[in-house]
């Protein structure tokens, strides 16, 4: 598993994802400096809408996305997956890896930035603890998702972004099984549980926020493993 | 080592294997046919990577893709050329070796590639090799584990012509080693390199299987069909019919005249002292057949002859 891990995590790492994908870390970390600088509201308020508004609604699904939807779904769309497939490795270590490489790429990405965001807008450590929390359970489940999304569609980027722009951030606006259905609505609840503030994002309870996200992860990556199992491959 | 039984295989409307059985012992088997002829689909149900729509497949005793220790012994070189492109041709092996457990995957990848003519300390990545050094790679990877059942789409595709005959040479020596090896090709040059039991698919059928040189010989004997070019067609045509070297022939527009023949050098000798006694000026002489998808055509129903 160590060596599928390791091919895995080379094929994530391109320097045109790093540099687009730390274009966001940085932008939110320049925001969170704004946010520290101004003299405006409430700190703790403000940055705690930055991390759910920028962080946990765009930055961290769309990193996830990246990364995770192309960890299975490109090899399986150029056909490079038979190389994988057609050995004697059961195909939940093959997910696992995936998965585990992914996790290895998206966190980082994702989460240091974030709580440096949150950091520097000077809102407390209890926000920063919040962030890391928070964006840490958010991309286990989009990267389970996300992962289980590029084994089953072609062009899983254009779909996975339907998703967090239609669904999540639009649909799932309305409140309702919608709003449950949405990975989003747990992740900002269990900050603002953690934040210990901004009542207005709070739609589930901070255990459901916790472990809704990470059932629906460990689903997406259970049906990865039959889809892998049950697909032709090139 | 692999038996398909009534195997049928259909992508929706599209029938891409229609009712196949044959099965491969040890030794080289080659898997002959023009592109489209069903010989990847074979390849892919032999390997598991698509299931039968119909019939049964059974490969060293078990069922591709229910056991999946079976893929253990198997090394497939697909047909596709997408490799992992970032990484080098050592790298790519050995992790093949290490898929496949090995207790020492680095030497295992540097003999594989050693076997195909590959140095597996060069640090250029896959991206940056020719076709014929990625088919190479593609050989390593699937000898990697020493299987005894070697699978190999079109393996000779993009390799120059020494590379062909090492690579010939080494499926040649994994048959006379017990190893059952089935290659698939549609150059019937290149098959008659192998030596071997020929498996002739056609349109998603199995056309005609045996000994290579029984299946020459029925190829060669088909009716040929030759395009000449004359200012006296009529009289031309007459004469040749003359020659008896002729079994169909037909007058077509302006100067031409297509024939059909089962002596093709007979004819060639014929066709020059019938143009003399017509009083013709022969023009031009083109086989319409000799392509192998014709030969194909042939073997799995012929075409209508010409009208004598």
């Amino acid at each position: 598993m160590t060596a599928l891990f390791r091919m895995f995590l080379a094929s994530q790492v391109t320097r045109a994802r790093l540099l687009g994908l730390g274009s966001l870390g940085l932008l939110s970390v320049l925001l969170g400096l704004a946010l520290g600088a101004g003299d405006g509201g409430d700190p703790a308020t403000e940055a705690t809408e930055l991390v759910a508004a920028f962080g946990l609604s765009l930055f961290v699904p769309v990193t996830c996305l990246v990364f995770a939807s192309a960890v299975l779904g490109e090899p399986h769309e150029d056909a490079t997956l038979v190389y994988l497939w057609l050995r004697p490795v059961a195909r939940w270590r093959l997910v696992a890896a995936a998965a585990a490489a992914a996790l290895a790429v998206s966190l980082p990405v994702v989460v240091v930035p974030l709580a440096l965001a949150a950091a520097v807008a000077g809102a407390g450590a209890d926000l920063v603890l919040a962030t890391v929390a928070s964006c840490s359970v958010a991309t286990v489940a989009y990267t389970g998702v996300f992962i289980w999304l590029g084994l089953r569609v072609r062009r899983a980027l254009v779909w996975g972004l339907a998703y967090i722009l239609v669904w999540e951030g639009f649909v799932a606006r309305a409140g309702g099984t919608a709003s449950l259905l949405a990975i989003r609505s747990h992740t900002r609840s269990l900050l603002a549980h953690l934040a210990g503030g901004s009542g207005e994002l709070i739609e589930v309870s901070a255990a459901t926020g916790v472990v809704l996200p990470l059932v629906a992860a460990a689903l997406a990556l259970a049906l990865a493993v039959r889809r892998l199992t049950r697909q032709e491959v090139a | 080592m692999i038996e398909l039984d009534h195997v049928s295989k259909w992508f929706g409307g599209v029938v891409a294997v229609s009712d196949v059985s044959f099965s491969v012992g040890p030794g080289v088997t080659a898997l002959l046919g023009p592109n489209g002829a069903g010989k990847s689909t074979v390849i892919r149900l032999v390997c598991g990577l698509t299931l039968p729509s119909q019939g049964r497949i059974s490969v060293l005793g078990r069922q591709p893709r229910r056991h999946l220790d079976l893929f253990g012994h198997i090394g497939l070189v697909p047909q596709q050329e997408a490799l992992f492109e970032s990484m080098t041709a050592g790298a790519f092996v050995t992790l093949a070796a290490e898929l496949h457990s090995l207790d020492a995957p680095g030497s295992a990848a540097r003999a594989a590639l050693g076997a195909v003519d590959l140095d597996a300390g060069d640090t250029r990545a896959l991206a940056e090799y020719s076709k014929g050094m990625r088919q190479r790679v593609k050989v390593a990877q699937a000898l990697v584990h020493d299987p005894p059942l070697l699978v190999l789409d079109e393996p000779l595709d993009g390799l120059d012509p020494r590379q062909r005959l090492t690579l010939i040479a080494l499926f040649r020596r994994l048959g006379s080693e017990g190893r059952g090896v089935l290659v698939s090709s549609h150059v019937l040059d290149e098959v008659e390199r192998f030596g071997s039991r020929v498996l002739v698919m056609a349109q998603g059928r199995l056309a005609a299987e045996g000994d290579f040189h029984a299946i020459r010989t029925l190829m060669d004997n088909r009716p040929h069909r030759l395009r000449l070019r004359t200012d006296r067609p009529r009289r031309l045509g007459a004469a040749l019919l003359e020659t008896g070297t002729v079994v169909g022939l037909a007058v077509g527009g302006g100067d031409q005249l297509v024939v059909d023949t089962l002596d093709v050098a007979g004819f060639r000798r014929a066709v020059a002292p019938a143009a003399r006694t017509a009083g013709a000026r022969l023009l031009e002489l083109v086989p319409l057949d000799d392509d192998l998808e014709s030969v194909f055509r042939y073997l799995v129903g012929p075409d209508p002859s010409p009208t004598r």
